[in-house]
């Protein structure tokens, strides 16, 4: 049960069960002893409506999800806005719709990033590929060197 | 020129279908159908694993009702560790009790408020990009900030007893892995952290009363929109016939309220109960048994269970289903879009329900386990929130799951699905010189207020929508819709 004291939120997407899609739950799982104590962490199989509550309590947020593209160094940590989605389902909407919430239904806009790690194979199986692995790595080596170390983590929301 | 309309996917459900109508040369409707195109088999590949696995695995088979899936494989596990439902602890009924009404309370509100009101806020002609959850956020912020509170809640409740919001663990043959504790059951009622149960019941009473404004300005559309007769199933309390959830006999009525189903244990399920198979859908078609596949099949749940139940023992949802009843004369009530109303109440029943177990010293308690002896067979039937949900496992001397049959509440609604879609077809589509997006978003309105949850009745993996596709009377596709 949340108290919200903290002000950061890294948010872990996807479903071990599927093999690579499983990066966003291993990248909280492998980064949530290193993190300061004034972030919290969340896993979700996808992101839905009521999570625009949840980021409403929060300063920044950082979205970590399987990438099924192969990315230049396997790893995209890029800045993600508020857009005006209509998607279909009701349970998988994307950072940039849950955002527009946030804003349109609390009024509230927090620093937000996503945090793509590319995947190799997306099948009914447990455990991630060797690449993913390899990706996983990285992505947590500039996840630490950007808003861990070179910054305090208190500022990261400035 | 004859042509076959195809709504590929129908949107805002749970799960993917598809809906063919078939035109004759003048556009006058030959048939409708309401496909399930997708297919599990979760039956066959439970087979050969532990029984104490079923309650686990099984939840799987949905992201949005786990909790049902969980609780009725339970108690069918239950019985084969010799537990029947009156011998389980007091404790252990309570707080599945709980964590049951917080799933139905959740899934009713996001059905409610994320699927359901675009349709009545908007209207069914309006613009497809906004009549949808976001449309709803940014015209109605204050309902659509309540939408999502209360489902969190249920959310929170399902957290508080199985550990996690989805695909949690709460229970263990014969009882519950763990108690409540006190500071944890505060964090509902103390209005502090999230909105007490209190305000989720105030909330509830309030969004009835929206309902029955609404009621009133639409009367006409809410009461003869693909009305049209059928069975009615589901659970009832033993002791007084009122709404039962968690464990109950089963009760069935025709469309005028006669008994067809007269109170009958669970384990005796499979001496009423048939299902038959259509070469063009996955799902089957449940029926009574006596009375036959054309007249033996039922709707199940929110509007199946009010019009099959007593009284509801609380004393806010008791009210509302009086005022329910009246609206229909007291009498059985067969319209479909009166289901959203049935579910509304249904919410504060669960809401009421939440805090009196809350409240209730007993789920802080130790006494979880039972223990009995073994059995060979198990059967566990719940109202999920779609409707009654039958798992029923044969284990051999090895502990191994040898079968598995489970008859889910959307499969149930199957006949009744295919019978408001024809509704529609014949009463709207047909004989019109031009079928706009408006009309067939129609087929779409009808399916949603069944709740369908097509992953489950499928028992499926993968894309989740819905279509629609027209085709002329020599197989041609002439207009589809897929969103």
């Amino acid at each position: 049960m949340k108290n919200y004291d903290n002000k950061i939120i890294v948010i872990g997407i996807g479903n071990s069960g599927r093999q690579d899609d499983g990066l966003g739950w291993a990248f909280l799982d492998e980064i949530t002893p290193k993190l300061p104590p004034n972030f919290d962490v969340e896993y979700r199989y996808q992101l839905q409506i009521e999570d625009a509550e949840l980021i409403s309590h929060y300063e920044t947020v950082f979205f970590v999800d399987a990438h099924k593209q192969v990315l230049e160094n396997g790893v995209i940590i890029e800045k993600c806005i508020p857009i005006e989605t209509h998607s279909f389902s009701s349970h998988a909407l994307p950072p940039e719709t849950i955002l527009f919430l946030a804003k349109t239904v609390y009024d509230k806009n927090p620093v937000s990033y996503i945090i793509g790690i590319s995947g190799e194979n997306f099948e009914l199986n447990i455990g991630l590929t060797n690449k993913a692995k390899n990706n996983l790595e990285k992505a947590m080596s500039q996840f630490l060197n950007n808003f861990i170390k070179q910054k305090q983590a208190t500022n990261i929301s400035q | 020129m004859a042509q076959k309309l195809v709504i590929d996917p129908v949107t805002r459900v749970e799960g993917h279908g598809k809906v063919t109508i078939h035109l004759d040369d003048h556009n006058n409707v030959k048939d409708a159908f309401f496909h399930i195109v997708e297919f599990r088999g979760f039956e066959r590949f439970i087979q050969g694993h532990p029984y104490w696995e079923a309650p686990v695995m099984v939840q799987r088979l949905c992201g949005i009702c786990p909790v049902s899936h969980h609780l009725a494989a339970a108690k069918a596990i239950d019985q084969i560790v010799g537990v029947d439902p009156k011998d389980l602890s007091l404790p252990a009924q309570k707080i599945r009790k709980l964590m049951h009404f917080g799933q139905v309370f959740q899934s009713h509100a996001l059905h409610f408020f994320y699927l359901a009101s675009p349709d009545l806020l908007f209207g069914h002609d309006a613009d497809p990009l906004k009549r949808n959850i976001v449309g709803v956020a940014m015209e109605y912020p204050k309902l659509a900030k309540k939408g999502i509170l209360m489902r969190k809640f249920g959310q929170e409740v399902i957290k508080l007893v199985a550990g996690k919001r989805i695909h949690g663990i709460s229970t263990t043959p014969g009882g519950v892995h763990r108690r409540i504790t006190a500071k944890e059951r505060n964090y509902f009622l103390d209005d502090k952290e999230i909105p007490s149960v209190d305000t989720m019941i105030k909330w509830s009473v309030e969004i009835i009363d929206f309902m029955k404004e609404y009621h009133e300005k639409n009367k006409e559309f809410l009461d003869t929109f693909a009305a049209y007769p059928s069975g009615h199933l589901g659970l009832v309390n033993k002791e007084n016939g009122f709404l039962e959830l968690y464990d109950g006999d089963l009760r069935a009525t025709d469309s005028e309220g006669n008994i067809t189903l007269d109170d009958v244990p669970n384990d005796d399920y499979n001496e009423y109960f048939y299902e038959s198979v259509e070469k063009w859908s996955y799902l089957k078609f449940p029926y009574l048994k006596h009375l036959g596949r054309e007249k033996g099949w039922n709707r199940v749940g929110p509007l199946a269970r009010i019009n099959i139940c007593e009284g509801i023992e609380t004393p806010l949802a008791e009210k509302e289903r009086l005022v329910f009843k009246a609206a229909s004369n007291g009498k059985t009530n067969n319209s479909t879009m009166h289901t959203h109303w049935a579910r509304l109440i249904e919410i504060l029943y669960c809401a009421e329900m939440m805090k009196k177990l809350l409240e209730d010293d007993d789920i802080l308690s130790n006494d979880l386990i039972r223990k009995g002896v073994r059995r060979k067979e198990g059967v566990g039937i719940i109202e999920a929130p779609r409707g009654t949900l039958i798992h029923h496992y044969e284990v051999d001397d090895k502990d191994r799951i040898t079968r598995c049959n489970l008859i889910v509440s959307t499969t149930h609604n199957n006949e009744p699905m295919n019978q408001a879609v024809r509704w529609v077809a014949n009463n709207v589509l047909s004989g019109q010189p031009e079928i706009t997006e408006g009309m067939m978003n129609q087929i779409e309105v009808v399916i949603r207020a069944y709740d369908p949850c097509l992953s489950c009745a499928t028992h499926a993996l993968g894309q989740m929508p819905l279509e629609l596709i027209i085709y002329d009377q020599y197989g041609n596709i002439v207009d589809e819709k897929l969103r």
